[in-house]
């Protein structure tokens, strides 16, 4: 397999995974409680370091590398932010 | 654009509408989180990659803990219905404007890398950044280079600013802290 073939199937993935973000996204529309929100937004954060990932690896650029791995580390603010929020009923941080 | 790039729109559009329509506050915020999950990795698409940091750092972390603090002091009204109720001659009116401002500005954008754009109007200014960025500061990516480091003075002036205009907040609400 030739490496442009290579490139193109991490780029069709990227958007495979982009579809499943939309996916996620009914979840986080429709999902009853806050909590179901959350976690569909949680999983949509993941996909995204997926995403770039692979982007990375098509496009052959690999400091989008170091956006995937701000958002790895950044993901985990919101969730618990919103937790916090609504267990103590007011505190955040 | 490719694939990648108009599924992307798709999601960056269904986002905000839902964020927009949203009556529940926090709801609202969450799917805000989604929005720029979306807009980060459109911006590291179109090779901006100092941008989707910032989008990153800003709209997914700081943004949520300031509007989450902002609705610990107010008052959520509890509410039966999901989305709110859509005012249809606004919204045309709303939207009409947008797309007549759209089409008068759109056609008159360069393409990304033309050789006809302002940036190129002066071809010694540019050549020269764009040889010795990487030589002059370390910078790899050469619109980082101009923000962080040519225009380093520019960006500290702001950060002053910003602080300046956070002690005035201070002083006139006459407390210590923040939170």
């Amino acid at each position: 397999m030739t490496t442009e073939l290579i490139n193109d199937i991490f780029l069709v993935a990227a958007a495979l995974f982009v579809v499943l973000a939309i996916a996620m996204f009914y979840r986080a529309v429709a999902g009853p409680t806050t909590q179901d929100r959350l976690l569909a937004v949680n999983v949509l954060g993941t996909n995204t370091v997926v995403i770039l990932a692979l982007l990375a690896a098509g496009l052959d650029q690999p400091w989008f590398l170091d956006v995937a791995l701000i958002y790895a580390l950044l993901n985990f603010l919101m969730a618990i932010a919103i937790s916090k929020f609504t267990v103590e009923r007011g505190g955040v941080l | 654009m490719s694939l990648v790039a108009y599924t992307l729109a798709v999601f960056i559009l269904l986002t905000a509408i839902a964020t927009a329509l949203f009556r529940d506050v926090l709801s609202a915020i969450v799917v805000f989180g989604a929005y720029s999950l979306g807009m980060a990795i459109l911006y590291t698409y179109l090779l901006a990659p100092d941008v989707a940091m910032t989008e990153a750092a800003i709209g997914a972390g700081v943004t949520t803990i300031l509007l989450l603090l902002t609705i610990a002091r107010t008052s959520r009204p509890p509410t039966d219905q999901l989305f709110e109720r859509i005012n249809v001659p606004a919204v045309v009116v709303v939207s009409g404007f947008v797309l007549v401002m759209l089409a008068t500005v759109l056609p008159d954008m360069y393409e990304v890398g033309s050789q006809t754009a302002p940036a190129w109007a002066n071809e010694e200014v540019t050549q020269y950044y764009i040889q010795n960025a990487y030589d002059d500061t370390g910078v790899q990516n050469a619109v980082t280079a101009v923000l962080a480091s040519y225009r380093g003075f520019d960006t500290f002036g702001e950060a002053v600013v910003v602080f300046a205009a956070g002690i005035a907040v201070l002083l006139v609400l006459k407390r210590e802290v923040f939170v």
